[in-house]
């Protein structure tokens, strides 16, 4: 019995922690020749290279308008699957087992000079050949759920490198790093996936709304967005949250693989504390009322030397009194963050060494989401000079929850992680 | 179960979508001009395409071949074509920078003509479009060749053999600027290099190249981002960009690309030489203030010399190892240099070989 328990706790676990839209476009290098790493410091972490032909609308940076467009080259379509062997231990007991985590559909190019699109797409499979959720109330077995994670327009250099315009729904850009494009498969940033009590905004999700950015010669970074804030849901209020997050990069780069990169970031939000609202309006919205404020703000840092990359992320976030059902006189408080020290070495950056330490520091008298997380992570890519597209992954975290009642547990994969 | 048919459907019509959709890309690529659609995978040289106004003759190669190596074009018959691009040199010079008459120093380095057929622009700053606009230039040029384009036309039309050859090649006896201009680049159509090891690796040849090379390729192509420049059969983009290179005179900078079109942002961008043949024609980049490959691959992996506002923003620290750089220097220095024997042995033409 225990080990049943331990087995459904697992995959629960695994289920809502792995990446779901995890990022790593492989059509580019195929639209290009290039390989893996012409972008991405290993794959799927992007170097500086790459996150310029982010921020440049999937163009490479200066070349705008002298490429071939979508309609010119091959289908833009890639897939990125995850598999392994996956070994877990809590108080409860142990399970172990091989897991397939899904699959992700992938579809991003340029459809005219500065215009361009991305579209992150996770079929919903039911055999219960992936990652199984158990039996739904429909009584059919789902192994993933179908969800619409990117599909945004890219307007890119309005005024140069200064504005560009990102509509539609997209991993925003306060998030100094990505989740989408860590390493790790079975840890994530545990502070992006924090829930307050009564409010579900989560600093994770992917959202829908408008996003400003840009960057400037001596190394300046913006991204400044105005969002519904309810992550793919229809907005549950007529409130929109906005954000800002600002970088500064010292010396060549732009502190992914050079340089020395700090950020400050804001994100202030809206939630009803009165769910469903009177007025469903055509997007299937509804206006909530009673809206309170919660806020996220922090600081980040990504320190470079040689390929060792250092990236820092603090947090602290504030909600209303209001959504307190904990400690409705207070307001909730809490911080977190993570510090990450990531290795390339071998040939090509064909091997990937990675430590990361995560935590989470709520009020007192919710210790229950307390999280210390220590993981560590080692990576190889197989492939030859056109692509090292296939990594074989081992990973494993130690993840202590709770203070009074603390809850261990210790997760192992090793497995293949691969896009084409 | 119906979903999963209907993925496994959906893959069984994508992935060969993907492979043909691969294959007409290519094909378009090598029928149209290949640099408007941007980068494009490492591969063989497509052939060369002449211009429907200047077709391949074999007699107008041959006159072409003797007005390159014919010094009596210049000013004080000291100078040819091959004075500065040379075959022995990598079709360059020894450099730094080229000499001209009377010992004068341009400001750069002379860019090869091997594989010149394929770039879309001439010269480091693309002032001409076609070769047979490029080969005008030199002649004219007071510090190269000194010559004036009347006095080289008197010179050519005062020797009865090229006005013979002229009339069977072009149908009259008068010379002009434009047929000797053809005839030279028709000449230059022919310098082309494809048969290298890595030439032969792309064939199919999995012994063509070493270990070390092989794992310089891997560099060359991911993390050096050289290919992001250097692409396709060409290995090289065409275009211009400013590397953050040290400058020959600090006080008195090339602008480059910028004297052509004025726009601010080619201030500094000089065209990307192709990678084909780069071991012979050391020292590097437009003013040769690279002496060596190391010096060239340390510039990159730096982010350029300088803090040129201007520069790239393809520039980059690389974070390349020993190893790594070791790697990129076997293949550029063994990899890429061809053994075609056409282009390879081609020995300037004696003076008492040319036309009389």
């Amino acid at each position: 019995m225990k080990k049943l328990i331990a087995l459904v706790i697992a995959i629960g676990f695994l289920e809502m922690i792995l990446p779901s839209d995890s990022l790593a476009i492989p059509s580019f290098a195929r639209k290009y020749g290039f390989n893996c790493n012409m972008c991405h410091t290993s794959y799927t972490k992007l170097n500086d290279f790459g996150q310029r032909f982010r921020d440049n609308g999937y163009q490479i940076p200066g070349q705008q308008g002298k490429e071939k467009n979508v309609f010119e080259g091959g289908p833009p379509v890639a897939f990125r699957t995850t598999f392994g062997y996956t070994a877990y231990k809590s108080d409860e007991g142990t399970a172990s087992g091989f897991t397939l985590n899904g699959l992700d559909l992938l579809s991003a190019g340029v459809l005219h000079k500065n215009i361009s699109f991305l579209l992150i797409y996770t079929p919903r499979i039911d055999v219960p050949s992936g990652s199984y959720l158990g039996t739904d109330s429909l009584n059919s077995n789902i192994s993933q759920e179908g969800s619409l994670e990117s599909v945004n327009l890219i307007f890119s250099n309005i005024i140069r490198d200064v504005l560009n315009i990102r509509i539609g729904r997209f991993e925003p850009g306060y998030h100094s790093f990505s989740s989408k494009r860590s390493y790790y498969l079975i840890q994530p940033y545990e502070v992006y996936n924090m829930t307050t009590p009564n409010n579900s905004y989560t600093f994770d999700d992917n959202q829908i709304g408008i996003e400003a950015s840009g960057h400037f010669r001596f190394g300046f970074k913006y991204a400044a967005g105005f969002i519904n804030g309810n992550g793919g849901n229809p907005d549950n209020n007529n409130y929109k949250d906005v954000y800002l997050n600002v970088m500064q990069t010292i010396g060549k780069g732009d502190g992914q693989s050079a340089g020395q990169r700090i950020g400050l970031f804001i994100y202030s939000g809206w939630q009803p504390m009165t769910l469903p609202g009177t007025v469903i309006g055509p997007t299937g919205s509804t206006n909530g009322t009673g809206n309170k404020a919660f806020y996220r703000y922090g600081a980040t840092g990504s320190f470079n030397w040689q390929t060792l990359n250092l990236q820092i992320m603090y947090m602290k976030g504030t909600d209303d009194k209001a959504f307190n059902t904990m400690e409705p006189t207070m307001k909730y408080n809490y911080s977190g963050g993570f510090v990450e020290l990531d290795y390339a070495g071998m040939l090509n950056n064909r091997l990937v060494a990675s430590a990361i330490y995560n935590w989470i520091t709520p009020p007192s008298y919710d210790s229950g989401r307390e999280i210390n997380a220590y993981s560590v992570l080692l990576r190889y890519y197989l492939g030859h000079w056109s692509a090292v597209n296939i990594a074989m992954h081992m990973e494993y975290t130690n993840r202590v929850t709770g203070v009074e009642n603390k809850s261990n547990e210790n997760m192992f994969l090793l497995g293949l992680d691969f896009a084409m | 179960m119906k979903k999963l048919k209907f993925l496994i459907v959906f893959f069984l019509i994508l992935i060969p979508c993907l492979l043909s959709g691969q294959n007409h890309a290519v094909k378009a690529i090598t029928t149209v001009n290949a640099h408007s659609l941007g980068p494009q995978k490492l591969d063989n040289l497509p052939p060369v395409i002449a211009p429907l106004n200047n077709p391949q003759t074999t007699l107008k190669i041959q006159l072409g071949k003797q007005l390159y190596f014919d010094t009596r074009l210049s000013k004080d018959n000291t100078i040819s074509c091959a004075t500065c691009h040379n075959p022995a040199m990598g079709w360059s010079d020894a450099g730094p920078t080229s000499s001209g008459i009377n010992g004068q120093k341009g400001g750069r380095r002379a860019p090869p003509v091997s594989n010149a057929a394929y770039a879309p622009l001439q010269f480091w700053d693309g002032r001409a479009p076609t070769l047979e606009e490029q080969a005008k230039g030199p002649v004219a040029n007071p510090i190269e060749m000194g010559n004036t384009h009347e006095s080289m036309l008197r010179t050519v039309q005062d020797i009865p053999g090229y006005v013979k050859e002229f009339e069977q090649v072009f149908g009259t006896s008068v010379v002009t600027v434009d047929l000797v201009a053809e005839a030279i680049a028709a000449f230059e159509r022919t310098i082309v290099t494809t048969d290298s090891p890595f030439d032969r690796y792309v064939r199919g040849d999995d012994q063509a190249l070493t270990k070390l090379e092989k794992q310089g390729l891997e560099i060359f192509n991911g993390k050096g981002h050289c290919t992001a420049c250097h692409w396709g059969g060409y290995f090289s983009d065409g275009r211009f960009h400013n590397l953050g290179v040290n400058p020959t005179d600090p006080s008195n900078p090339d602008l480059g690309r910028f004297v052509v079109t004025k726009d601010s942002a080619d201030l500094g961008a000089f065209k990307t030489p192709t990678i084909r043949d780069v071991a012979l024609r050391a020292p590097y980049m437009h003013n040769g203030s690279e002496k060596t490959l190391e010096d060239v691959v340390d510039l990159y992996n730096k982010g350029g010399r300088t803090g040129d506002p201007n520069i790239s923003p393809l520039i980059l620290p690389l974070g390349l190892t020993k190893g790594e750089k070791k790697a990129l220097v076997a293949f550029m220095t063994t990899a890429m240099t061809s053994l075609n024997p056409e282009v390879a042995n081609v020995k300037p033409i004696p003076a008492s070989e040319l036309p009389k």
